[in-house]
């Protein structure tokens, strides 16, 4: 299984240069700047100085619970910040291939501009394991800029929240509760947290000093296979129990909820009706079994359509069949015309048969068929 | 050599035999792809950098010319060294370049190292230092000349509809002129690669609207402004009076470069054994018969470590046109296999030193500006094979 901490969900944001005007010298020099070779001689001098590239390195690492750590990053100029409850892509070289994970910023806009990711290490995960053991101090990352709307509003109101995290969907949840900390906590607010293991959940001193700290925060840690040992905590899955006591109050209720997309769903159900607002954000997670016929949605990030297309044929003829016409030239695989950018889902290799999951991935249409819903730089 | 022995060395395949093949090397292909990895980005990071240091040491080199020849060493008695300084300049420059094209540009833009994921080296957006667009390239070479390699019609690369490689090409009075006309095409190869795709023919014979050339060309032109504007302006200017050993250091180095590149290009597809094809021959074509159609299209040079990464690996060109979008530094090893796959369908390889093909190339430029008539040449593939 492939889950990292943070979202999959809305990969939009993808490695956009930031979008404010650059400086006057930039605007003269720019026509005369080819920016990949700038970039060559001023990774030369510091490792993260690009010409609008956003580019961090990683500067310390600490242990965040049994199986997940906490990494600094500093980003370099081109970063234009972010909101508590916002995500951000890394892109990670491993094995000569730049893979691209979403990352929840666990706090919001520190003093001295360092980011933290927290990332907890998935059997398997490639990504998860090389960032919680392998990259050294000062490695360097690609950066995109913060996405996600979980946010809080600019000057919070006194309305009471409810905030429901799953395993790794602690993670934005996190960077709210210190927000709202920081800010005196200007509500009511109850943050459950469900994991499988106590030494699983991450953050918990913290949260508990805060639920110590702040009389209108309330904290409650929900296992769902250990028994529980302290008043703060509970025992089981979602439902509708586990929910009672945070809803008995008035039903100006604002809800979130992260965590695996099956999760969030459960959330949506018991609360529906019983809040004023409702956000989430889930993780996607690779497919157990891939049918192979049937259809598809097919989301085309660039035009805003979307299309519902049949698996069995390479997506440019699906395309196509749809009036649509891509760029394309061989549609045999060896010119490269219709290389496309994928934003999510599986897409299979019609040559070999094989799947590939990997969420942002340049994939050719004329030799690739969708194997799930999809989303391609169209 | 002649194209008749060159058929004589081929066997002719069945249906059967052809789709092995094309299985067989299919295969070879699946088992390269899967050990993509750090060796090759370290490969195409490291000639990045050749590339970066090679353009930094010609221009200082060509500036240190100018600029000391112009306050001293001229009257001094190490005049000499001007010339030395200029030299290396103008050499290391245009290594550079050829790096640029070859290597790094050519096979970025076939999409070699797309797997990377690195920004800057995709090939969909990678732009490269010649006055040829990569949009122009990635449609005339990425889709026509590697789709229909040496199909006549189909395929501008042969003779560039400039020069009569093949007999199968119409004869004109004009090619007379092709031994001197191939020289200067030589020379300013770049220019001819970026208007190959403005089909200035199609305009000239009323087929196509001045407008329309006007829409067309418009990138093209740009791209040409570019980069006129910063070998033969912006870096002599940076040499204030004594620009003009820059500028003729720069106009060398693109010289060497389109010269290089010439030849090297040429050696690929115009050989004695190579062959073109009619139209029909892409018909229902399958893909042993587009691996087949690759091979006797193509031919490559022998060499070291030298030639390789000099030519791009297009002395891997059979290689490198079954396999168009496999990074080109695995091209080597791979050729044990190829050659060993043709060797037991019994294809002709086509191979030799620079000399020997470059030599065959001269040969047909120099003969088919004459008339001359096309042999009969039996088709790719038996009758029944073909349908």
């Amino acid at each position: 299984m492939r889950l990292c901490i943070g979202i999959v969900a809305a990969m939009s944001a993808q490695f956009s240069p930031p979008r404010r005007r650059p400086g006057a010298l930039k605007r003269l020099v720019g026509p005369l700047v080819k920016p990949d070779v700038f970039d060559f001689w001023s990774t030369r001098l510091h490792r993260t100085w690009t010409w609008d590239r956003p580019m961090a390195r990683l500067v310390a690492r600490e242990a965040a619970s049994a199986d997940a750590v906490t990494l600094l990053l500093r980003p370099n100029r081109h970063w234009a910040g972010h909101r508590a409850g916002q995500h951000v892509n890394l892109g990670v070289e491993i094995g000569g291939v730049r893979v691209t994970r979403s990352y929840s910023l666990t706090a919001p806009p520190r003093a001295d501009g360092l980011l933290p990711v927290t990332v907890k290490a998935i059997e398997g995960g490639r990504v998860s394991n090389h960032l919680c053991r392998e990259a050294r101090l000062g490695e360097v990352f690609e950066l995109g800029q913060a996405f996600g709307d979980m946010t809080l509003p600019e000057a919070p109101t006194d309305a009471p929240r409810l905030l429901l995290a799953a395993g790794s969907g602690i993670t934005p949840m996190i960077a709210l509760a210190r927000e709202l900390a920081a800010r005196g906590m200007p509500g009511e607010t109850t943050l459950l947290y469900w994991v499988r293991r106590r030494e699983e959940a991450c953050f918990l001193d913290e949260l508990r000093a805060l639920a110590a700290a702040h009389p209108r925060f309330r904290f409650r840690l929900l296992l769902t296979r250990q028994a529980a040992a302290s008043p703060d905590e509970g025992e089981g899955r979602i439902d509708a129990a586990s929910l009672e006591d945070s809803l008995a109050g008035p039903a100006q209720m604002h809800a979130m909820a992260c965590g695996p997309g099956g999760f969030v769903e459960a959330a949506r159900a018991l609360l529906a009706g019983r809040v004023a607002a409702f956000q989430a954000e889930a993780f996607t997670l690779p497919p157990r079994a891939v049918a192979e016929d049937g259809e598809v949605e097919v989301r085309l990030q660039r035009s805003g359509r979307t299309l519902r297309l049949a698996r069995g044929l390479s997506l440019l003829e699906a395309l196509e069949a749809q009036g649509l016409k891509p760029d394309s030239g061989c549609r045999m695989g060896i010119c490269n015309s219709c290389a496309c950018g994928k934003a999510g889902g599986s897409v299979r290799h019609l040559p070999s048969g094989e799947l590939a999951h990997e969420p942002t991935q340049a994939l050719k249409l004329c030799i690739h068929s969708a194997a799930t819903d999809l989303e391609l730089d169209l | 050599m002649s194209t008749r022995t060159s058929a004589a060395r081929n066997r002719r395949l069945n249906a059967e035999e052809l789709d092995r093949f094309g299985e067989e090397l299919d295969a070879l292909r699946a088992r390269t792809v899967a050990t993509l990895g750090t060796r090759d980005a370290r490969y195409i990071r490291n000639i990045v950098k050749a590339v970066r240091y090679a353009n930094l040491a010609g221009r200082a080199l060509l500036f240190a010319a100018a600029v000391a020849g112009g306050l001293w060493l001229a009257d001094s008695a190490v005049g000499w060294l001007f010339w030395v300084l200029w030299a290396a300049g103008a050499l290391m420059l245009g290594l550079g370049k050829i790096l640029d094209n070859m290597e790094l540009g050519h096979n970025v833009i076939h999409g070699q190292y797309d797997w990377m994921g690195d920004p800057q080296l995709n090939g969909r957006t990678y732009d490269w230092d010649i006055v040829a667009t990569a949009e122009n390239w990635r449609y005339t070479h990425n889709f026509r000349h590697h789709t229909y390699t040496n199909v006549r019609g189909l395929d501008d690369d042969i003779g560039y509809g400039l020069l009569r490689i093949f007999p199968e090409q119409k004869w004109k009075p004009f090619y007379l002129l092709q031994p001197a006309v191939a020289v200067v095409f030589a020379l300013y190869f770049q220019w001819g690669v970026a208007i190959q795709n403005l089909k200035l023919g199609r305009w000239w014979h009323g087929k196509m609207s001045t407008r329309q050339l006007r829409v067309k060309s418009a990138p093209v032109v740009r791209k040409m402004g570019k980069q006129l504007a910063k070998d033969y302006v912006v870096y002599p200017a940076l040499a204030g009076p004594f620009f003009l050993p820059v500028l003729l250091g720069n106009l060398v180095a693109n010289g060497l470069r389109n010269v290089w590149t010439y030849v090297i290009i040429f050696c690929g597809h115009f050989t004695a054994d190579a062959e073109t094809f009619p139209k029909e021959c892409v018909k229902n074509e399958s893909r042993g018969h587009w691996y087949l159609r690759q091979l006797r299209g193509s031919s490559n040079i022998r060499g070291g470590f030298l030639i390789n990464v000099l030519s791009g690996n297009l002395s891997h060109q059979i290689e490198h046109h079954f396999f168009p979008d496999v990074p080109a530094n695995r091209y080597a090893e791979m050729a044990r296999e190829v050659r060993a796959i043709c060797a037991r369908y019994g294809q002709h390889y086509n191979t030799g030193t620079l000399f020997t093909q470059f030599g065959q190339v001269c040969w047909r430029i120099l003969r088919h500006a004459f008339p001359s008539r096309p042999r009969r040449m039996a088709s790719l593939v038996p009758a029944e094979a073909a349908a």
